[in-house]
């Protein structure tokens, strides 16, 4: 941090400057290290039997006898076909959860997002704040209402009159993919309004009043400029969406309830330890093949956000 | 007559255009459809159009049905805590040999964190078919809320008939029997290895006095007598209680211990606070413990199997499942890791045994006709076949017990088979308390307090004043 | 059909999915050969998984086809609604056309889903007729008293349409039996009831009229009350079923007549106005279906979670605040009496000290180079860490499930936000940019069973005699050994320690002769931790204890057990997990500082330093708000790692897990739902004062 200018004063010497220049990037690399360290423990121990796991340090692996310690069957075991499908069923199951969880909260949230930006209507402000403030809801209280809902429908009798209206519909969604995607989206729509907008706000007023003056309209604006200059933001919104969504175990299990087959990876793993953890060393492996696909997501999508094509485009 | 004629010709005229529209399509339409039409003629006459338009389609279905097995095409969920590939995978083995016999679909999901989903699951009204309970203090809970379905005669007569009165009491709700025992395990044991106390000429202790007195002959003699760990990442303090529980049953007896887990007495009496200090005593004694993992707090429960066969210690009390945390290749039996049982204060036999109930949510006959397989011994049976397979074979462990008295002792190891002995032959058969007390208190304090004890951050009256506050 | 349908979509999702991968890889970077065979054969290969993914697991096929159908046809849904307000300013009459024709066919079309009328869909195509031409009228008829008997024929008609078909009795799902019953639907009308609605609803819109500044004309605002005054009247109020078709045809007239002379009664709008109701209904389609999400998913839970949170455990009667009580009145949730332990502590003295050093560093150096107080990151560091540590003895005294949330807030969101700015910009342009930050997001892409499983292997302590197993406390008790043994190891240790702390003193007496004030503090505080660090291993530091006996051995931290400070290190996790996040937002944001902005102030003679905080920071400044307010949101409902780690035990319980527990493991729904409002309260001003900033800061 402490990149320090060369001018001024009699200076320190050429060499003592190189050092004090080059400390950022000690300072990056060991933190680097720092973050590296428990999940290197993680992805060594997954290749390590049980007992040694219990016996000995991780980083032991080193001078041990690799013959006795090392070993594939912790991924053998979790990717055989057991009690409720394989892994494999699991993680597909996780990416049918996750990627309807990303895509429909990113698409109603820029509608929504924009209209907060730039769209003059009564109310707008205070809707806004209203909307964001939902962010602080404990989304735990809300899995049993959602849960009545997707399992008998919703509704309403009304008060006095006693009469009960059908808001939703009986769909018997319980147990399906659907009801999980339906949640994250309700849940994950405050958060994604909030960091949209506060992105969709900030572009420049004029692109927006010369395609006025074009002859744009609304729905042309956000589709020819909006999007476009938003995909940084989208792209950012979509890793975390994702993440979150692929790593959630309470929405899911809740949702699916006795669904088994529909599981994701995360339920997966969890009942993969047992009821009383007594296999609990192929966590090791399970979590750290869980891991592989987000991390494939976020290499994928790190180029679009990272390189700054908002500074770009704006500027042209 | 006449009316039944119509049906007929309805019914052939329905078939033949199902059999004509469907063509190769064997999807079965859904049950729903099934009920409207008994609740429309039930209940209003008037409308005869809607019935005739629904009669057809399902009237047709029925009579499909009754040409098979009754039970046919139809699926069951159910849903419990065992959910490892070993357990999961011989439960649902174990149901699938039902449901090919009945052409049916019989679902088992297990995830780890039941008890708190199946409280969801339940109040957000997408309950699974029959769920396999590990507590039944839950059932009496769920019971009382009217969520569970009360078993029928017939169903009843087979558990009584395959199932001993002691475990079946731990069903019965009120008088009524919502739930069937499926599995059992016994926690009155003390894990040895015969070879050390042979070496050391250590007798197996007959009483409690006896084996206070074998604590101090192994620390006098250099040895540690006890592996303790109660570690158990949210679920922390809960093998302290089991110590609890069985020296209540030895020192009080079962109708106290039936009062002090129904509340009926405080839980902070003198005789309950008098017990947590004679535990804690024999565990404070200097040098009567080894902790694998620094202190008895932070001991994972299941990281005492290692310390007892590499020798750290020579016992460990914990329950009959403990077999699968002893470390690969483990041998069971005299040559290896052997179990006595927890000796009582006055030479009766009392057991403290927990296990798994299951009860149903659905009243539907596909439903008790799997509520009557988990009652035979063809389910015990078939249960042990599978667990012996997904261990390997071999003398291994299966780390199941059936409390069904018919079942085949043949598929079980001479330690299960003693195991069972023990079970079985028991005058006094008592369920772990914290599982039958209320949530807050068996899942909740009950287990943190005692942590708390343990660690010496309160005192035994503290700790059991706590709880006794916290009883809803 | 359903199969040739589903088999089209799986056909098209795969293909889709294989074209958009090839496409993709296709324009990254420059085209060639190589990369265009790379496309294909990746595109290939996830066109297959999605085949075979959809249609090897069973529901999933049904689903997918369900989903794909339902997003077109939303889609589709959304872009007419869109396109149909496009006619607005213009074409109006086309407008109000397709408006009338929407409006009867929606009206209609819910009454045969109901199953309620007779000849559905001949009636709905009469009434989508019949609605279009009426609204092809009242867009182009300009006269008010035509206007007027058009408005009242359609509605009139519309309405004779519907109740000379409507069945007595309609088909309706319920939920307790889980299957359709029947349900009447006829209205059996008590005239006087009626009457009185008629007049309350008048009244209303008499009132409302009143209020809005008599901006309407009188008899709209009357009619418009009145009609719904007639709707209330004519089929809510009374009972349903057994009627005659009179009464039918009277409730279902009497609306149809009322909106019909509401419409009729409204002029053709004007240019400009025009424009108004194409801007304000384009806001509503953008946010309708963001706020129904909203609403369904938290809204309407939420106001089920305020009104259990006033009832007992099963949510059967009302307690009142009795479950606030609860929550305020147990001392494992709110406990302030050890506050006097506050000024006994240490910490809070050290922390106390290095804040004053801190803030009077900056202060001194601000005079230096001109402005009020000037935060190096060394003196910024310090004061932070002084306040941190300071803060860190306030909650270790004050203890209870809501000092543990605001402790977790604090400290989480400070460390976080910081670590994750230091990184983001120290990785900004380094070599192995992206290596670096792959590594720090890598912790975001685990999920919180394999992040307890990590940690374990960092926190696990063991027996002393035994190799330990987790890494610190290896570590720590390596650290103790070292520290007693006074072997070779020990004085290597002191020694090396001591020599950096020296050379690092002579550069700081260098640099400050040089005048180079930022670098001098710099290493003489760098210089001390490692005086300290020799000073400590002399007199004995790490995982050792002192028995009775005077004997000496190895001890080992039990980080998740001792209280309070087991909550710093449930903490840690989070950090760890969370500053993915913090980099990756900052980073961007860093990227889109646009770069003759930095030039300028490097020509115009700024350090590195300087540019930093007087032109980078300010510019992403609106970023670090964002960052902080989702982060003292999202560590205000910490969960996850608490119930995987200790499950509150030992001291570390927070509200939401305190709140899981009541409701999901004990049943007791008044109190999980008190803790959840008393949650969602204490974070609402947080985040009300941020939101209105950025919006000031925004406008």
């Amino acid at each position: 941090m402490t990149t320090l200018s060369t001018t001024g004063g009699p200076g320190l010497g050429k060499r003592t400057y190189a050092f004090l220049r080059s400390i950022p990037t000690w300072v990056l690399w060991m933190l680097v290290l720092l973050w590296t360290i428990p999940s290197l423990g993680l992805l060594v121990n997954s290749f390590r039997t049980r007992n040694a796991q219990r016996a000995s340090g991780w980083w032991a692996v080193v001078v041990e006898n690799p013959s006795e310690t090392l070993t594939l069957d912790n991924y053998v075991d979790i990717l055989a076909a057991g009690a409720q499908g394989g892994l494999w069923r699991a993680l597909l199951n996780s990416l049918a959860i996750a990627l309807p969880a990303t895509v429909i909260p990113i698409a109603f949230a820029a509608f929504a997002a924009y209209a907060f930006a730039w769209i003059d209507f009564k109310g707008r402000e205070w809707l806004f704040i209203a909307t964001v403030s939902l962010l602080a809801i404990p989304a735990q209280m809300s899995l049993i209402p959602l849960l009545q809902l997707y399992s008998g429908g919703g509704h309403l009798t009304l008060p006095i009159l006693e009469k009960t209206v059908t808001l939703f519909p009986d769909l018997d969604l319980a147990g399906r993919h659907v009801s999980v995607w339906l949640t994250h989206t309700g849940f994950a729509l405050p958060f994604a309004i909030f960091l949209l907008h506060n992105y969709i706000s900030g572009l420049p007023k004029d692109i927006f009043e010369s395609a006025v003056i074009d002859g744009a309209d609304h729905f042309k604006i956000f589709w020819r400029l909006v999007i476009p200059l938003s995909v940084p933001v989208l792209a950012a919104f979509a890793i975390f969406q994702f993440l979150w969504t692929y790593n959630d175990y309470l929405i899911a299990v809740t949702m699916l309830g006795g669904a088994g087959q529909n599981f994701p990876a995360t339920a997966r793993i969890a009942a993969l330890a047992g009821e009383f953890g007594q296999a609990e060393h192929l966590l090791t492996a399970g979590a750290f093949l869980s891991t592989l696909l987000p991390i494939i997501v976020f290499f994928a999508l790190q180029r679009f956000f990272v390189t700054g094509i908002l500074a770009g485009s704006v500027k042209g | 007559m006449k009316v039944k004629l119509v049906r007929l010709l309805a019914l052939m005229a329905a078939l033949a255009l199902v059999a004509g529209a469907c063509g190769g399509e064997s999807d079965t339409p859904s049950t729903p459809e099934t009920v409207v039409v008994t609740s429309i003629v039930t209940e209003t006459e008037t409308v005869t159009e809607v019935v005739t338009e629904t009669v057809t389609e399902v009237v047709t279905e029925t009579v499909e049905v009754e040409m098979v097995n009754p039970l046919a095409g139809t699926t069951v969920t159910v849903f419990g805590p065992e959910s490892s590939d070993a357990e999961a995978g011989s439960h649902q083995a174990a149901l699938d040999i039902f449901a090919a016999q009945n052409d049916m679909t019989i679902q088992y999901t297990g995830e780890r964190s039941f008890s708190d989903l199946i409280n969801a699951q339940a109040a957000g009204g997408n309950p699974p078919d029959i769920a396999v309970f590990p507590q039944p203090g839950k059932i009496a809970d769920f019971a009382r809320e009217g969520w569970l379905l009360p078993i029928p005669d017939d169903v009843i007569a087979t558990m009584e008939a395959n199932i001993g009165a002691a475990w079946n009491a731990f069903g019965n709700v009120d008088g009524v029997q919502y739930a069937i025992p499926t599995k059992a395990d016994l926690k009155s044991l003390v894990w040895y290895r015969p070879a050390d106390f042979a070496a050391n000429g250590y007798e197996v202790p007959g009483t409690w006095a006896d084996l206070k007195a074998l604590t101090l002959q192994m620390i006098d003699d250099g040895n540690v007598p006890w592996c303790v760990g109660i570690e158990s990442g949210g679920a922390t303090g809960w093998a302290f209680t089991d110590w609890v529980e069985d020296l209540t049953l030895r020192y009080e007896g079962a109708d106290f211990y039936d009062e002090w887990v129904a509340h009926t007495i405080p839980f902070n009496t003198p005789e309950m606070n008098a017990i947590w200090t004679e535990i804690l005593e024999l565990w404070n004694t200097p040098g009567a413990v080894y902790a694998e993992g620094g202190t008895i707090a932070s001991t994972f429960f299941g990281d005492n199997g290692r310390p007892l066969v590499e020798g750290d210690c020579m016992m460990h009390r914990q329950a009959s499942f403990f077999s699968a945390f002893f470390p690969d290749g483990t041998g069971f039996g005299p040559d290896g890791v052997d179990v006595f049982y927890f000796p009582s204060v006055s030479g009766d036999r009392p057991v403290l045994g927990a296990g798994t109930l299951v009860a149903a949510f659905r009243d539907a006959p596909e439903v008790w006709a799997v509520m009557e397989y988990y009652a035979s011994p063809e389910y015990a049976d078939n249960r042990q076949r599978f667990q012996n397979l997904s261990k390997g074979g071999g003398a291994v462990l299966s780390g199941f017990l059936s409390p069904n008295l018919n079942a085949d002792l043949g598929l079980y190891q001479p330690l299960e088979q003693s195991f069972l002995d023990i079970l079985f032959t028991a005058e006094v058969v008592r369920f772990d308390g914290s599982d039958l007390m209320p949530a807050a208190v068996g899942a909740g304090t009950f287990w943190s307090e005692a942590t708390s004890a343990v660690n010496g951050d309160k005192t035994v009256d503290e700790a059991t004043q706590a709880i006794e506050a916290s009883w809803p | 059909m359903v199969g040739v349908v589903s088999v089209a979509v799986n056909l098209l999702m795969a293909l889709g999915m294989a074209g958009g991968a090839g496409l993709w890889i296709d324009r990254t970077g420059r085209p060639s050969r190589t990369r265009r065979v790379i496309a294909v054969v990746v595109g290939v290969a996830l066109g297959a998984l999605t085949w075979w993914g959809i249609t090897s697991v069973d529901k999933l096929e049904t689903t997918a086809t369900g989903v794909v159908v339902s997003i077109l046809a939303s889609g589709l849904i959304f872009i007419a609604a869109n396109k149909l307000f496009d006619l607005a300013p213009d074409r109006w009459a086309v407008f109000t056309t397709l408006v009338g024709a929407a409006g009867s066919f929606a009206v209609f079309a819910m009454l045969w889903g109901n199953r309620g009328i007779d000849d559905p869909a001949l009636r709905t195509v009469v009434a989508t007729a019949i609605g279009g031409v009426a609204g092809y009228l009242l867009g182009t008829v300009e006269r008010s008293g035509q206007r007027l008997a058009i408005g009242i024929g359609a509605g009139g008609v519309l309405g004779a349409l519907a109740a000379s078909g409507m069945r007595n009795v309609g088909l309706k799902f319920t939920v307790e039996q889980r299957e359709f019953v029947v349900w009447p639907i006829l209205p059996y009308i008590d005239y006087g009831v009626l009457a009185g609605a008629i007049l309350v609803g008048a009244v209303l819109g008499l009132l409302l009229w009143q209020a809005r500044g008599r901006r309407n004309p009188l008899a709209r605002s009357l009619l418009l009350g009145g009609t719904i005054g007639f709707f209330f009247g004519g089929w809510l109020l009374p009972s349903l079923g057994s009627a005659t078709k009179t009464d039918a045809f009277v409730a279902a007239v009497g609306v149809g007549v009322g909106i019909g002379a509401y419409l009729g009664l409204k002029p053709i709008p004007d240019h400009s106005a025009r424009g108004r109701i194409e801007v304000s209904a384009r806001a509503y389609i953008f946010l309708v279906p963001a706020l129904g999400f909203i609403a369904s998913t938290l809204i309407i839970p939420t106001l089920r979670t305020l009104f259990l949170s006033f009832h007992d455990a099963r949510g059967q009667e009302y307690v009142g605040f009795v479950n606030y009580g609860d929550v305020f009145g147990s001392p494992n949730i709110f406990n302030v009496d050890g506050w006097a332990g506050i000024f006994g502590s240490k910490l809070f003295w050290v922390g106390a000290v290095l804040l004053l050093i801190g803030v009077g560093v900056s202060v001194l150096m601000g005079r230096q180079s001109g402005y009020r107080i000037s935060f190096s990151p060394g003196s910024g560091g310090l004061a932070a860490l002084g306040a941190l540590l300071a803060l860190f003895a306030v909650f270790a005294a004050l203890r209870g499930t809501v000092f543990n949330n605001l402790w977790w807030v604090v400290t989480v969101t400070v460390i976080s936000t910081t670590a994750g700015l230091a990184i983001a910009v120290l990785a900004d342009r380094s070599k192995g940019e992206s290596v670096a930050k792959s590594l720090i997001f890598m912790p975001m892409a685990i999920s919180f069973v394999g992040a307890g499983v990590i940690w374990r292997f960092m926190y696990l302590a063991r027996d002393v005699s035994k190799p330990q197993t987790g890494v610190i406390n290896t570590f720590w008790v390596g650290l103790g050994n070292l520290s007693l043994s006074r072997g070779p190891g020990f004085w290597i240790a002191a020694l090396l320690s001591l020599a950096l702390a020296a050379l690092l003193v002579r550069l700081a007496i260098r640099a400050w002769r040089v005048g180079e004030r930022g670098v001098g503090a710099g290493a003489a505080v760098c210089a001390l931790p490692l005086v300290w660090f020799a000073y400590a291993l002399w007199r004995g530091v790490g995982g050792f204890e002192v028995r009775d006996n005077g004997d000496v051995v190895a001890s080992t931290i039990q980080f998740a057990q001792q209280a309070p400070f087991n909550n710093v290190w449930l903490m840690l996790v989070l950090i760890w997990i969370q500053t993915g996040f913090t980099m990756v937002i900052f980073s961007a944001a860093i990227k889109a500082v646009p770069s003759d902005l930095i030039e300028a102030a490097r020509v115009d003679g700024a350090s590195e330093a300087q540019a930093f905080w007087r032109v980078i920071i300010p510019q992403i400044a609106p970023t670090i708000g964002v960052v902080i307010t989702t982060l003292i949101v999202l560590v205000m409902k910490v969960f996850d790692i608490v119930k995987v780690m200790t499950n509150g035990n030992f001291g570390t319980q927070v509200i939401a897990n305190e709140m899981w527990q009541r409701a999901f493991t004990e049943l007791n729904f008044g109190l999980g739902s008190a803790l959840a409002v008393v949650l969602f309260i204490a974070v609402l001003p947080i985040l009300y004062v941020n939101i209105r900033r950025m919006q000031k800061a925004a406008s």
